[in-house]
């Protein structure tokens, strides 16, 4: 059977992306060596490039380009004077739970907030736990706070300053816990370098000792396998 | 200088070569693509616009690594607006609700209000091609290509979602793009069928 040799029918989905993480692991080692899949890909590939055409046409408001234009002009800007003061984080596109974590603790404490740049730790009010993350050689400029609720059910990642990957490879959150990294996301970062997302996690946030950034495959791996670019304790018990 | 008559890789090379009003001759091209498979994916027209300007930003901060023997510039920013929108769905821990377009957008012609200029008629073709195509497909695979594609579902959350089999999801997602294949790719290019491998599978497999 074909399907014993190659990876024929996980194809179709591997162009979609909708293969779970193991599959995609199989396929993209699969490919490296092997040019019947290749091809067969290439032709799924076209199918899905297709697919965003099928959506009906919609305009957006004629002020979109307008914004396009200062965000362009801002960028230039910022390209001649890369150093930033201190900012309150933005809250987009962070979801309305991990949103309001942030904004509890930077309305209400926000000089301790500036601290963290100093403390690595601190505990908010209602027992949240604001944890500073500490940047490797592979993101010299990255910085990162991870906002943990007072019982460890929500929680929040807020990095900025990290390099902006191709499309290619994704940034990918880890939770540690007794040596074994569950992975709580992943994430790409916008111009400049900035992003906030919910920690997803099986367990609670107060379970595990550490949490980890690296370098993935877009759409995330089983485990590390590329650089770590942030690291901290979660000073968990 | 003027763009509006440039094509697409020369518009990339000069958005490269730090030219802004390049940047918004390649948005009044593609806005309303990237904003149509934007909004079909998160569904709320504010979140993307927002998204639409990143797709933008993105090109102008990324157009040095634009490579055109891997794929065109509209298939690039394709991939760059889906990418982008997932992203949002993923972040927010999103799940298909009330605030999403409805399936039935998905088969559905465009809004024949909208102006379609002399330009945008090679796309407005292929638009037409895809939906005629996807309308052809038994509407239950239809769900699951637009939940794995659309929504960045894996097998195993459209299984949830759908509440059905793990491999009557598998199933419907390959057979749906197989005959997309057929139509979409084998059909309007047979020459290239035997250029590729060329080799057939079976699609009754059990999962």
């Amino acid at each position: 059977m074909l399907n014993d040799v190659h990876v024929l029918e996980l194809l179709p989905a591997y162009a979609l992306g909708s293969l779970d993480d193991a599959e995609t692991r199989q396929v993209a080692e699969h490919l490296s060596s092997c040019y019947t899949c290749r091809k067969e890909l290439e032709s799924y590939q076209a199918v899905a490039d297709m697919l965003l055409l099928a959506v009906p046409e919609a305009a957006p408001s004629p002020e979109l380009k307008k914004r396009l234009a200062r965000r362009l002009h801002g960028s230039e800007l910022k390209r001649t004077a890369p150093a930033r003061g201190w900012q309150v984080p933005r809250l987009f596109p962070v979801g309305a739970v991990a949103g309001l974590l942030i904004l509890l603790l930077a309305v209400s404490n926000l000089v301790l907030w500036q601290r963290l740049n100093h403390l690595e730790y601190m505990t908010g009010p209602l027992g949240m736990k604001a944890v500073a993350l500490q940047n490797t050689g592979a993101a010299p400029d990255g910085s990162a706070f991870a906002i943990v609720s007072g019982d460890g059910k929500n929680g929040v990642l807020v990095v900025d300053h990290l390099p902006e990957l191709d499309a290619s490879k994704e940034y990918q959150v880890w939770l540690v816990r007794d040596g074994e990294t569950t992975g709580a996301g992943t994430f790409s970062v916008d111009e400049d370098g900035y992003r906030g997302m919910r920690l997803a996690a099986p367990d609670s946030l107060l379970s595990y000792a550490s949490v980890l950034v690296t370098v993935e495959p877009a759409g995330g791996s089983t485990a590390p396998t590329g650089k770590q670019v942030l690291n901290g304790s979660l000073f968990n018990p | 200088m003027d763009f509006e008559k440039a094509d697409d890789v020369y518009l990339i090379k000069q958005i490269a070569a730090g030219q802004t009003a390049a940047v918004e001759a390649l948005y009044d091209r593609y806005n309303r693509l990237v904003f149509s498979a934007v909004l079909v994916i998160v569904g709320d027209r504010a979140v993307a616009e927002e998204v639409t300007l990143d797709v933008f930003v993105h090109v102008w901060r990324g157009a040095k690594t634009y490579d055109d023997t891997r794929a065109g510039v509209r298939t690039w920013l394709a991939a760059i607006a889906r990418h982008h929108a997932i992203d949002i769905l993923r972040w927010q821990g999103s799940r298909v609700d009330s605030r999403s377009v409805p399936l039935d957008d998905f088969s559905l012609a465009g809004d024949p209000n909208l102006p379609d200029p002399e330009a945008q008629a090679e796309l407005s073709i292929q638009r037409r091609r895809v939906q005629q195509a996807l309308a052809q497909l038994p509407e239950e695979q239809r769900l699951a290509l637009f939940l794995a594609y659309f929504k960045g579902f894996s097998h195993q959350q459209i299984s949830e979602q759908l509440r059905q089999p793990l491999g009557t999801v598998k199933t419907r997602i390959r057979l749906a793009m197989q005959k997309l294949r057929q139509i979409l790719v084998d059909e309007q290019q047979p020459s290239n069928t035997s250029e590729r491998s060329g080799v057939t599978y079976p699609t009754n497999r059990k999962d």
